[in-house]
């Protein structure tokens, strides 16, 4: 009973407070909530558009740091210079990492999305509930343990005595040396990669017409036809937008070049913290990420030329395109 | 071999294809392939930290609870997870009404430039986390304030405020804008609206979006590596800098704090919105 009592104090408390604000915004000038519409929308927004203009004026500050000169006792002197793009583009070392981000980066975004279809298309489509249950567990376990945790679970796998080298093991093969190879960094960053590939396609996927492949199979299409034909032109919002998301993460990531690479493989993001903690060149830093920005962006419009924006666009609903 | 044998054998096929697990044979290999390589990691820790002795042996050649006794000894890994929930509860805090303002904003109000405003608020996305790492790092630098646990904090709900947005505008979107208007016409005003109508109908999308940052918040790794100093290291950098040395079972033990995490979570979306919807936001 007095469980009762109290919600119905409560109850009353939540009336008395919308009357209490009810009254109080009349007491306010008519204007104010009844001024046109556009006024009160960028007042809603305005926290949301403080909170990312750190990164929106850090993107111009980091610019101007990579034209500033970079000295080994002051640090940093506001003085501007070229030499920092000079080294970053005249430097065998640097191009050499640049260039293995980019290209591993593109074979795990291709791999990672090329897995990613079969995976996206059997939830949406599985029919036993129990089996959706296990793919989309199945997603977001890995995706809620975090990048460090799942890096560590690869180096016990992959390690000498590991999980891998025990099975080859049984046939009188090896030990295979993982750890510090680009195989060890790639199965680390698809197995990371995947989850954010079948999340971004998914939408996509669901979105498809069942009946249109129905109608595949009854014109005689077998399933891979139907896949082929259908399937993937119909969710290429989702291939765009899973493109884009796998290639710009991986193009930036550190923890598994350092961990399982094991610094011998080496991504464009180790290249920029070792500048800032072990050189404390921040100019050449910022050079590096300008540099990385400017990669990946190219990237996104290539991908938005030839594919369209994709499940990224967020869809408000009264954009007509 | 006629056409008609020849249906009739394809139908016969089918018809055994179709008893298979989801009738597509192929496909449900490769995924349940998937499956295991995806899930592997997280299982190895988990089984790992059950590993007596100090050695990291997979397979594990017993199990014992030895790592597990040891844990509240270790002070440094409590406070770091301890700092980690604080971050991850700040950065979850105070997401959840920017990201439903923002939401609200951006669809229910009819603003100039509003193309140009999403991709604004896509930024965290578009930026490299280490770039942000960079960026955070110079700017709170300036600012004098690196050391402190709020700034971190602050940085994790720059970097992932957008996961907060998309999954509120998602609800916002599915709301259909005559159900608050039929409460106008009854005489609702719009506070009441809003609490009664619209924060209702949001609050899935809201809630999907909480969890996420937090769990997220938990996780991150690179901005926190740049922008924590030692005596304010969160979980992440923490088991980082361990691993880097040796890799212990009580190690594994620790992480298991994010796998029980990870599967809690899953379970609470589960609940709360259902899987199915988190796919969708």
């Amino acid at each position: 009973m007095t469980s009762n009592t109290i919600s119905n104090r409560l109850e009353r408390l939540k009336w008395r407070l919308m009357d209490k604000t009810i009254e109080l915004k009349q007491r306010l000038p008519q204007e104010i909530y009844q001024s046109p519409p556009s006024w009160w929308g960028y007042l809603l927004i305005l926290p949301g558009i403080l909170l990312v203009s750190f990164l929106f004026v850090g993107m111009g500050i980091l610019t101007y740091y990579s034209f500033l000169t970079f000295d080994s006792i002051e640090f940093i002197i506001y003085e501007f210079t070229l030499e920092n793009w000079r080294s970053f583009l005249t430097t065998d070392a640097y191009y050499f990492i640049f260039f293995r981000t980019i290209g591993l980066s593109l074979f795990i975004t291709i791999l990672a999305v090329g897995l990613a279809l079969p995976y996206a298309y059997l939830t949406i489509r599985v029919r036993s509930s129990l089996l959706r249950k296990l793919l989309l567990i199945s997603i977001f376990v890995p995706f809620f343990t975090g990048v460090i945790v799942r890096a560590y679970g690869w180096l016990i796998i992959l390690g000498q005595n590991g999980l891998v080298n025990s099975f080859f093991g049984i046939f009188g093969l090896g030990p295979y040396r993982l750890i510090g190879t680009e195989i060890g960094v790639i199965i680390g960053l698809l197995q990371i990669m995947i989850p954010f590939a079948i999340i971004m396609i998914a939408p996509a996927v669901q979105n498809i017409d069942r009946a249109m492949e129905l109608a595949a199979s009854n014109l005689g299409a077998n399933p891979f036809q139907t896949f082929y034909h259908i399937v993937i032109p119909l969710a290429k919002p989702g291939i765009a937008g899973g493109t884009i998301v796998v290639f710009t993460i991986t193009a930036a990531t550190y923890a598994v070049p350092a961990l399982i690479g094991g610094g011998r493989v080496d991504f464009i993001a180790n290249v920029i913290y070792r500048s800032l903690f072990d050189l404390s060149n921040y100019p050449l830093a910022a050079t590096f990420s300008v540099a990385l920005v400017i990669v990946a962006s190219i990237f996104v419009l290539g991908i938005f030329q030839t594919l369209g924006s994709g499940t990224l666009g967020v869809d408000t609903g009264d954009s007509h395109e | 071999m006629s056409k008609e044998s020849q249906t009739s054998l394809m139908n016969r096929f089918f018809r055994i294809t179709r008893k298979l697990p989801g009738s597509r044979p192929v496909i449900s290999t490769l995924v349940a392939l998937q499956i295991v390589f995806l899930m592997l990691p997280t299982i190895v820790v988990f089984v790992v930290s059950f590993q007596p002795g100090d050695i990291v042996r997979f397979p594990p050649d017993g199990l014992s609870l030895q790592w597990y006794y040891e844990l509240p000894d270790e002070s440094r890994y409590i406070s770091a997870l301890w700092r980690s929930v604080l971050v991850a509860t700040f950065c979850m805090l105070l997401s959840i009404p920017i990201g439903i303002l923002a939401a609200l904003g951006l669809i229910r109000y009819d603003i100039r430039f509003e193309k140009a405003f999403q991709l604004y608020f896509l930024l965290p996305f578009t930026v490299p986390l280490v770039v942000s790492g960079v960026i955070l790092l110079i700017i709170f630098g300036e600012m004098g304030v690196i050391g402190n646990l709020w700034t971190v904090g602050l940085a994790l709900t720059i970097i992932n405020i957008p996961f907060m947005i998309w999954s509120v505008t998602s609800r916002v979107n599915a709301l259909d804008s005559e159900l608050e208007n039929a409460a106008k016409n009854l005489g609702a005003d719009e506070i009441q609206t809003f609490f009664n109508v619209t924060f209702p109908s949001i609050m899935p999308g809201v809630v999907t979006g909480a969890l996420i940052m937090f769990v997220l918040g938990l996780n991150e790794f690179i901005v926190s590596l740049i922008i924590t100093t030692p005596d304010i290291v969160t979980l992440p950098v923490l088991i980082y800098t361990s691993i880097r040395t040796n890799i212990s079972p009580l190690i594994a033990a620790v992480a298991s704090v994010y796998v029980i995490v990870a599967f809690l979570a899953v379970i609470v979306a589960d609940r709360l919105v259902g899987l199915d919807e988190l796919l969708q936001s």
